[in-house]
């Protein structure tokens, strides 16, 4: 944080306020504070100071408001704001910085999002986040988004300034006459930059328009091609053997109905596991008790029984006898590739770089795997030893794959929960054969699910997905880390493990891991529009949702939207129908049978409504200007 | 079309958004403009280097004076925006942070392209990763597009210099010569751990980039910046030169 010289001047102050910003340290989360509006010569500042907590024994706080946050701590605030090693702990947001503001629906949380795409999250303890907005409206101009009733969007200084006459309108704020000299010598030296910067300037005032963006668009081109499959991209053939490309350019797009609401279940109860199992032992039931997890995920203790399974170490149908025999095979077998390595002498590695490159990489990397976590606290951790040897020996399970950042964030919450070097590896190969696509060399397995991603938000929200493909983003790279790592970055400890174990069900459907994406952009469409954000704003503000998002609400969106999927599942163009794990429909029989018939330009209109498209839903109906290419398809996708 | 920066032209922008500044610093180097009456310029910075050289902590440490022993490897790219003030000439500072490892390779290199300054970051008790710069230097260069790579402004980071004596695989002298050879860019050796010339750095990367600006419009700038652990950051800002802006209020 800068530290200003000068004194500023308090002009609105309320406490009890906690903040979380993307920056904030894991200690700061917790920490209580005042959130004031304060003044300075360079301007205007929220400023939020933590609040000093010591816990006093036994004696009353007589701040009555303090007592409704805690009746056992007495709090002050700290003069200096720097915490035990000096470091200022202050936050301070100058308010031009600030675009928007949010209100969540509880009224007490109020996200600041500024103009790069930071954010900022303030939890008011004792007041509502309205009463701070009030104050906020003498210092700030803002309207309310018509998309999002909660959300404020901060009028720019040009906007106001265009309230103003032309005349006053004191556009380049310097000394005029400096100005111009500078203008002058540089339009001497470079011309073109110097009349556009002029030019821009003004433009920016008038039209109040976004500057363009040529590197991030650069970026994004390059990107666009990094990012496109080798494999070639589902075709569709017409009768004159013309092709068309699906993705990006729907044949069809479908109007879906009105999301059903999906409650979330409660956790799978070790009475309800008990039940599933026979008296050897077996799981009888496999298929409704992942049913049961993927509604409410399983209770904490039951985890470490019941993951064996999802993650495929031991098979639904063992026997209690079957699965001692399983473990102890599967015991020898670890070793005697741990062995592999662990006797692998020094001189042998100096001929052997794959092997050194990767051990180094594992060091570096457990090193930084969720060491806040007090299973991985502190130094010379034994967990540590566990993880690297883990990770080393999967090395020699897999050579081909090796090690991948990435991948210890997947084996973590695992080892954590397992305990035990040997199962936590046998459940960590079942979790890689799930989603080792993600490591390989070719990133193959990740530009396909970013453009499968992709499509689905054509589909589901065409609004969302032409703003994105006009903001450099259609390339869905900043899903990125969504997707290598299965949220892991993106959930604190315990939601993590009921997410993954809710996606190990592939309940309801293949691939269900994007549409929890589509769930979050769905939640977050607002406010990357309504804040106008570009490439570099997207990212950064959807890097920033780390531990923010908010998992039975998005889980529930997420199978809502699966619902809307397949209530027009007929409808669906094939490569959609493929993510979701339904068959291709090769609709050229339907339509040429009809064609036989009718002749007629294989165009669906508004109001042609085809009873052989619609599987029993009437709220189906497709858009304007519509025109369906499926006229067979490139054999090729199959 | 200027040497030494892409093609891109600069943006300049009004009051680009920055909320997270250093404390502290050097007296020239101020963190925080007064923006209600400076336009700042935004330059495009990229950290490279293998993974585990401190690229992330340094770029933490110089943009929220922080440093955590235990942070995360980085994932796919991440950014973050500092405003600084070095000699009366604001700066936004867009520093891009990539992750190091070579199978993400095709994703971090489209990053490259419109950056204005390049920090080659090696880790002194690893030889491999200083062993690795020439391959970071020449990748940043094919993929950024730069017209011609000599002028480029990089700066070559030794980071965690705070590792005890044993520890380290990689002497001042050592790197100097290697530096020597390669477009002569100045070497800084820092800790983002104890943060040392960390601010230093970044300062004498945008002194490297408003170097080769003047230059270009004033050919007989004569300058030698050495930077090197010896120094104070105090001293480092001494040494940057007048900025063009500067050198126009001078006529
Ligand atoms: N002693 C010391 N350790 C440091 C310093 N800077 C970083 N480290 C440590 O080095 C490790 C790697 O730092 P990161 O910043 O994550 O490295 P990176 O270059 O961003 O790595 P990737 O994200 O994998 O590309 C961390 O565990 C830090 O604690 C430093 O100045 N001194
Ligand atoms: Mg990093």
């Amino acid at each position: 944080m800068f530290e200003p010289t000068e004194q500023g001047k308090d002009i609105s102050i309320h406490s009890g306020v906690v903040l979380r910003g993307a920056n904030t340290r894991e200690d700061d989360v917790h920490s209580t504070g005042t959130l004031s509006i304060v003044e300075y010569t360079f301007g205007k500042c929220l400023e939020w100071k933590p609040t000093e907590v010591s816990v006093v024994s036994e004696s009353q706080d007589q701040d009555p408001e303090w007592s409704l946050v805690n009746t056992h701590t007495r709090t002050r605030t700290v003069s200096e704001g720097t915490d035990s090693l000096g470091r200022s702990r202050t936050v301070r947001i100058l308010l031009c910085d600030l675009k928007s503001f949010r209100i969540n629906r509880s009224g007490q949380q109020l996200t600041l999002m500024l103009k790069d795409g930071t954010n900022y999250v303030v939890y008011f303890q004792l007041f509502n986040a309205d009463s701070f907005v009030s104050s906020l409206k003498g210092f700030l101009k803002f309207i309310k988004s018509r998309k999002d009733r909660n959300m404020y969007i901060v009028m720019e200084a040009e906007d106001s300034v265009l309230e103003k006459s032309f005349a006053e309108l004191d556009l380049f704020q310097e000394n005029a006459s400096d100005y111009v000299w500078k203008f002058v010598k540089n339009l001497h030296d470079r011309p073109y930059e110097t009349t556009m910067e002029a030019c821009s300037k003004l433009t920016d005032i008038l039209l109040h328009k976004e500057p363009t963006r040529p590197v991030e668009e650069a970026v994004a081109d390059l990107l666009n091609r990094s990012l496109t499959l080798d494999i070639p991209q589902p075709t569709i053939l017409n009768v004159a053997g013309e092709e068309y490309e699906v993705i990006g350019e729907p044949g069809v797009s479908v109007v879906l109905p009105p999301r059903p609401p999906c409650p979330r279940g409660a956790p799978l109860t070790q009475e309800q596991w008990e039940r599933c199992k026979d008296t050897d032992g077996r799981i009888t039931n496999s298929e409704a008790l992942k049913e049961m997890i993927f509604r409410g995920g399983i209770s904490p203790t039951l985890r470490y029984e019941v993951w064996k399974y999802l993650l495929n170490y031991y098979p639904w149908e063992a026997t209690n006898a079957e699965r001692i025999e399983l473990k102890n095979k599967k015991t020898e077998e670890y070793f005697a590739m741990k062995l592999q390595w662990k006797t692998m002498t020094p001189e042998q590695e100096t001929r052997f770089s794959d092997f050194r490159d990767r051990k180094s990489l594992i060091e570096k990397d457990v090193n930084r795997t969720d060491r806040t976590h007090p299973y991985y606290h502190g130094d010379n951790n034994d967990h540590l030893v566990q993880l690297y040897d883990i990770l080393m020996t999967y090395v020699m399970y897999n050579f081909d794959l090796g090690y991948v950042q990435g991948m210890s964030d997947l084996l973590s919450p695992i080892l954590c929960l397992m305990d035990s070097e040997v199962e936590a590896f046998w459940c960590f190969v079942g979790f890689m054969n799930k989603v080792s696509t993600n490591f390989e060399m070719d990133q193959e397995g990740m530009k396909l699910q970013l453009s499968q991603l992709h499509s689905l938000v054509v589909l589901t929200d065409p609004q969302l997905a032409q703003y994105l493909d006009r903001h450099e983003s259609g390339n869905m790279f900043f899903c990125f880390r969504w997707l290598l790592v299965l949220f892991k970055r993106e959930f604190n400890a315990n939601d993590i493990l009921m997410l993954w174990e809710i996606l190990w069900t592939d309940l309801p459907c293949k691939n269900f891991l994007l549409l929890v994406c589509v769930a979050v952009l769905d939640t977050e469409k607002n406010v990357l529009m309504e804040n106008r954000y570009g490439f570099t704003e997207i990212l950064k503000h959807i890097n920033d949702l780390s531990l923010r998002i908010e998992l039975p609400w998005t889980l529930s969106k997420a199978e809502g939207i699966y619902h809307q999927l397949m209530a027009v599942a007929g409808l669906l163009p094939d490569h959609i129908r493929v993510i979701i794990g339904l068959e291709p429909q090769l609709k050229t029989a339907i339509i040429d049978s009809e064609e036989e018939n009718a002749t007629a330009e294989p165009q669906l209109d508004v109001n042609d409504s085809r009873p052989s498209h619609s599987t029993g839903s009437g709220n189906v109906i497709f858009g304007n200007n519509e025109v369906s290419f499926e006229r067979g398809i490139n054999l090729s996708y199959m | 079309m200027r040497k030494g920066k892409n093609k891109y032209g600069r943006q300049k922008a009004f009051k680009m958004s920055a909320s997270n500044n250093v404390a502290g610093g050097a007296p020239r180097v101020s963190n925080f403009p007064n923006r209600n009456s400076q336009r700042s310029t935004l330059l495009k910075v990229v950290i490279l280097g293998d993974g585990g050289v401190g690229k992330s902590c340094l770029m933490n440490r110089f943009v929220s004076n922080h440093f955590d022993e235990h942070s995360f490897h980085t994932i796919g790219v991440e950014f973050l925006n500092k405003d600084i003030e070095i000699n009366g000439e604001a700066y936004t500072l867009q520093i891009w942070d990539t992750a190091g490892q070579e199978r993400f390779k095709t994703l971090r290199t489209p990053f490259y392209r419109g950056s204005d300054i390049c920090l080659l970051t090696y880790a002194v008790d690893d030889r491999t990763s200083f062993q690795n710069l020439a391959l970071w230097r020449t990748e940043f260069l094919y993929y950024a597009d730069v017209q011609e790579g000599s002028t480029f402004p990089f700066i070559v980071i030794g980071n965690k210099v705070d590792v005890p004596e044993s520890e380290k695989q990689i002497s001042t002298e050592e790197a100097k010569a290697w530096c020597l050879e390669n477009g002569n860019s100045p070497l800084v050796e820092t800790s983002a751990k104890d943060a040392t010339n960390v601010e230093a750095a970044f300062g004498a990367a945008v002194a490297a980039w408003a170097r080769l600006e003047a230059r270009l419009e004033r050919p007989i700038v004569e300058d030698t910046v050495d930077l090197s652990k010896q120094q104070s950051p105090h001293r480092t800002s001494c040494c940057m030169p007048a900025s063009t802006a500067e050198s126009n209020k001078v006529i």
